[in-house]
């Protein structure tokens, strides 16, 4: 029973995502170009402090923004509140790589801040006391604007689950609002505020294109860097190696910590339906302003700073073709999610259904794959079919084959699927975790095979997580940069790949008009499914 | 002559581990319900769900209507083998009504000609009408478990096992449920294992019983012979009805108590003359009698609505238990002295 056909799709389903992970480490032992002894000498230290830099900045600021709001959403009622629980997930809507470039136009000499002031004040120079957010401290906000929303989604679902019994406990205590927030709340929400900031360190590292507009030295820029500028697969492997390591260190970390977070949700008896405490005067106002100050500078300010470029430059509208990248980046959407969900299913149900320990091993390394920076997945990926190509299919007589994978739609989409795999595997078992195995069971016994068993009973109980996945992974690939980049056919273009062209040879404004179409649909994902995120992360 | 289902020699596994060893039970006629009893975490699910194909076995066979279903080699998926398990907890389709999920069990039989129950009737009798269109998590434990007896009695199973099937329900419901269940299954001339803890559901149910307890089935009788002829300690331990006093055995017919004296009855087993036993005293066994001069003092009283059971300590701190009827005219408080009438005769005396 346990080695059949669900099995073995399940088996190679996990073995194809863990190619580029074998990749990296087994090329970290080949021998690279002179770049690695000049990098070594020179800019290496640079890069890893920086990534360290970035990393940590991001992971204070993240922190306070994402628990800060989530905080005082959960926990109290003033002007707004009801809005801003849902609507400071929009911040998802804006990659990092286009709030750079929003930050850049507006405070930049004679930017959107300079035109501001004069149009209110008159001609003056104002460039010198304008401040400039550029280079790392400019990385630092994009990035944490961007990203705060993980730790703000998994913090407040946390906070949702405490108990009034906890809170009314600290009262007892005699402890300040205050005092109860940082002895109480926070450490029962801790291991939740880890799992988001673990998300946050993963992305942070794998940034690419915010990192790169600013001109920051990171791993992930030296990754693309060796391998785009100096043409050393070998050299951009190894450091992809290390950073995969301290990668894989704080995966470990969020999946300890997560294992502790079913500890602290609340269920059952204990669990007592807290009562919203409602804040007046300089209280509610000073909440609304944190809320409302997050919201406006993570969303609506990249947002009309887009939509103002783009008003003023409309001639921009009117050169790029914007139905061909609608079309495009729809193309990739739906492709990847079929793909993505079809596989992710049968490979959940082979886990399932033959209870294996190898396989749930396999399946739990292999959904490292979204803690990879897409730098590295494209370049191992690369990798990978060259010494197919070269080991294998030309030795055997074949005609090379990397056309077919390299700078093709199927390449980018197998790099997709290994990239996005976990949160579409990840999702469905999430969905999965909620049907008692007596349920299949119950199944068998009324004569259904297992096919049967899929088809008519798991995936309509599915059906909703389904139509969640879809859309996070649509949101996800709509915002994606550096796999497209690397592995997208010529001439095929995306919404993200425009915006970051444009915004690489300088042409910030053209860049607007694909960044704003990028921002509005990503909007629309999460608009129609912000009970769904919001409700999910209750459960 | 071919039992109906039969179980030979089976180890029962979980996870590699041993939980129930070389265990030999049959049911010889369809229509037969066997009951297993036995503590927590023995291994009275494991049985079931191995019966039921959902585990394999390394050692023994099992056989339904002749057909071996499971051997060391030989696994038929649970799905062929039109053997229904309803579970303890909740197993009904999330997704789906409690209507829809009773109508996926009835979908099996219907092409069966013969049907022996009907779904209205069920419904009726397991008292589900008003739940009919909720969905699982929108209903109780209890009434989960009746919806989900509904969709195992409506698939006319060869073999029926239900495990826990009235854990949830309220015992004001529970009596009632127990006699129409035990209707329709004699009616419908359905096939039963039931697993339980309580003996009382057990001795009601089943026309044998099973008692499993350190890894073994240790006995495997009618219900009567069960409770009053246990062929081991440990049997006696698990009912925990009766005590084990010393005794001496004086004749064929009689024993001897340092507290109670002469005892006289039947030996169940024969011992020699001047053997040392342990003799199983239960309440029913001992007869309250205020002038006795064969006192004790009471040291607990426990009430069970239709009797009070007394506990007495005899001098060589033995603690005997004695049935008493609670219309009895008076009652006997904790310290007070408390008659036994003489001269004791046990109808069949349990000795080990």
């Amino acid at each position: 029973m346990k080695f059949n056909s669900w099995y073995l799709s399940s088996f190679l389903i996990s073995c194809f995502v863990l190619i580029p992970i074998i990749t990296v480490f087994t090329s970290f032992f080949e021998s690279t170009s002179n770049y690695y002894e000049i990098l070594k000498n020179t800019f290496l230290i640079e890069y890893i402090l920086n990534s360290v830099t970035l990393l940590f900045s991001v992971l204070l600021l993240t922190f306070i923004f994402g628990t800060g709001t989530a905080y005082l959403v959960s926990f109290y009622k003033f002007p707004g509140s009801n809005f801003f629980k849902w609507a400071l997930i929009l911040s998802f809507a804006v990659p990092p790589y286009i709030y750079a470039y929003s930050l850049t136009a507006f405070f930049e000499n004679y930017g959107t801040a300079f035109t501001i002031l004069k149009n209110l004040f008159g001609d003056a120079n104002y460039n010198k006391s304008i401040p400039k957010f550029d280079g790392m401290l400019g990385a630092i906000l994009s990035i944490s604007f961007s990203l705060f929303a993980y730790v703000y989604i998994l913090a407040r679902a946390s906070f949702l689950y405490q108990s009034q019994n906890l809170i009314d406990l600290g009262k007892n205590l005699g402890f300040s609002k205050f005092k109860s927030f940082y002895k109480v709340i926070l450490p029962s929400a801790r291991p939740a505020i880890v799992a988001g900031l673990s998300l946050v360190a993963m992305e942070t590292l794998a940034e690419f294109g915010a990192v790169d507009f600013f001109s920051i030295n990171t791993l992930t820029t030296g990754i693309y860097n060796s391998w785009i500028y100096f043409d050393d697969l070998a050299f951009a492997n190894r450091i992809s190696f290390f950073l995969l390591l301290f990668i894989f260190s704080l995966f470990i970390l969020e999946n300890l910590s997560r294992r502790k977070a079913k500890y602290h949700l609340n269920s059952g008896g204990g669990f007592k339906q807290k009562e919203k405490i409602k804040l007046f005067g300089m209280e509610a106002f000073s909440a609304f302003m944190f809320c409302f100050i997050i919201f406006f500078i993570s969303f609506l300010f990249p947002l009309s700073q887009m939509l103002y470029w783009t008003l003023k430059f409309p001639e921009n509208l009117f050169n790029l073709q914007i139905v061909n990248l609608f079309f495009n980046t729809l193309y990739l959407v739906t492709l990847s999610s079929f793909v993505l969900l079809f596989f992710s299913l049968i490979s959940n149900y082979g886990n399932r259904v033959s209870k294996n320990k190898i396989l749930n091993f396999l399946s739990t390394l292999s959904i490292s794959g979204y803690a990879i920076p897409g730098v590295i997945l494209a370049i191992a990926f690369i990798t990978f079919i060259a010494w197919f190509d070269n080991s294998i299919v030309k030795s055997l007589g074949f005609t090379s084959i990397k056309k077919i994978f390299i700078g093709s739609i199927l390449g980018l989409v197998l790099v997709y699927f290994i990239r996005f795999y976990s949160l579409a595997f990840n999702g469905i078992k999430s969905g999965y975790e909620k049907i008692n195995i007596s349920v299949d069971e119950s199944a068998y016994l009324l004569g259904y095979s297992k096919r049967k068993t899929f088809m008519n009973i798991h995936i309509p109980f599915l059906r909703n997580s389904l139509l969640f996945i879809i859309i996070l992974i649509s949101l996800e690939i709509i915002r994606e940069l550096p796999i497209t980049l690397i592995l997208r056919p010529f001439n095929f273009e995306t919404f993200a790949t425009t915006a970051y062209i444009s915004a690489s040879e300088d042409l910030l404004e053209a860049a607007a008009v694909p960044s704003l179409f990028l921002i509005l649909i990503a909007s629309l994902f999460i608009i129609f499914t912000s009970k769904h995120i919001l409700r999910e992360t209750n459960e | 002559m071919n039992n109906f289902f039969e179980l030979k020699n089976v180890d029962f596994n979980v996870g590699g581990k041993t939980k129930v060893k070389n265990v030999s039970f049959s049911i010889e006629n369809e229509g037969d319900i066997i009951c297993l009893l036995g503590p927590s975490g023995v291994g009275k699910t494991t049985i079931l769900r191995t019966i039921a194909g959902l585990q394999k076995i390394n050692k023994g066979s099992i056989k339904l209507k002749g057909k071996t279903l499971s051997s060391e080699k030989t696994i038929v998926e649970p799905e062929n083998r039109n053997i229904s398990l309803a579970f303890q907890e909740n197993s009904l389709f999330p997704h789906y009504t409690i209507k829809k999920n009773i109508s996926l069990g009835a979908e099996r039989n219907k092409s069966k000609k013969d049907q022996k129950v009907s779904l209205e009737d069920l419904i009726n009798i397991l008292d589900i009408n008003k739940i009919l269109d909720k969905f699982p998590h929108e209903i109780s434990a209890g009434e989960a478990q009746r919806a989900s007896l509904a969709r195992s009695l409506v698939t006319q199973p060869d073999l029926l096992l239900l495990d826990e099937p009235l854990s949830n329900v309220d015992q004001s419901f529970k009596e009632e449920i127990q006699e129409k269940l035990k209707k329709i299954l004699k009616n419908s001339k359905i096939t039963t294992i039931i697993v339980t803890h309580d003996s009382y559901e057990a001795f009601y149910l089943g026309s044998k019983c099973g008692i499993i307890l350190n890894q073994e089935l240790k006995q495997f009788d009618d219900p009567y012979k069960v409770y009053h002829l246990p062929n081991s300690i440990e049997v006696v331990n698990f009912l925990n009805r009766g005590t084990l006093i010393p005794a001496e055995v004086t004749s064929p017919k009689s024993l001897e108590n340092k507290d109670l004296g002469t005892i006289t009855g039947n030996f169940i087993k024969h011992f020699p003359i001047g053997s040392k036993v342990k003799l199983l005293v239960q309440p029913e066994d001992l007869h309250h009698d205020d002038k006795s001069n064969l006192k004790f003092e009471v040291v607990d009283r426990k009430f069970r609505g239709t009797n009070f059971i007394y506990t007495l300590k005899t001098p060589s701190n033995s603690l005997i238990p004695v049935f008493v009827h609670s219309h009895h005219i008076h009652q006997h408080e904790v310290d007070e002295k408390f008659g036994i009438k003489r001269p004791i005769h046990i109808d069949h005396i349990v000795c080990f």
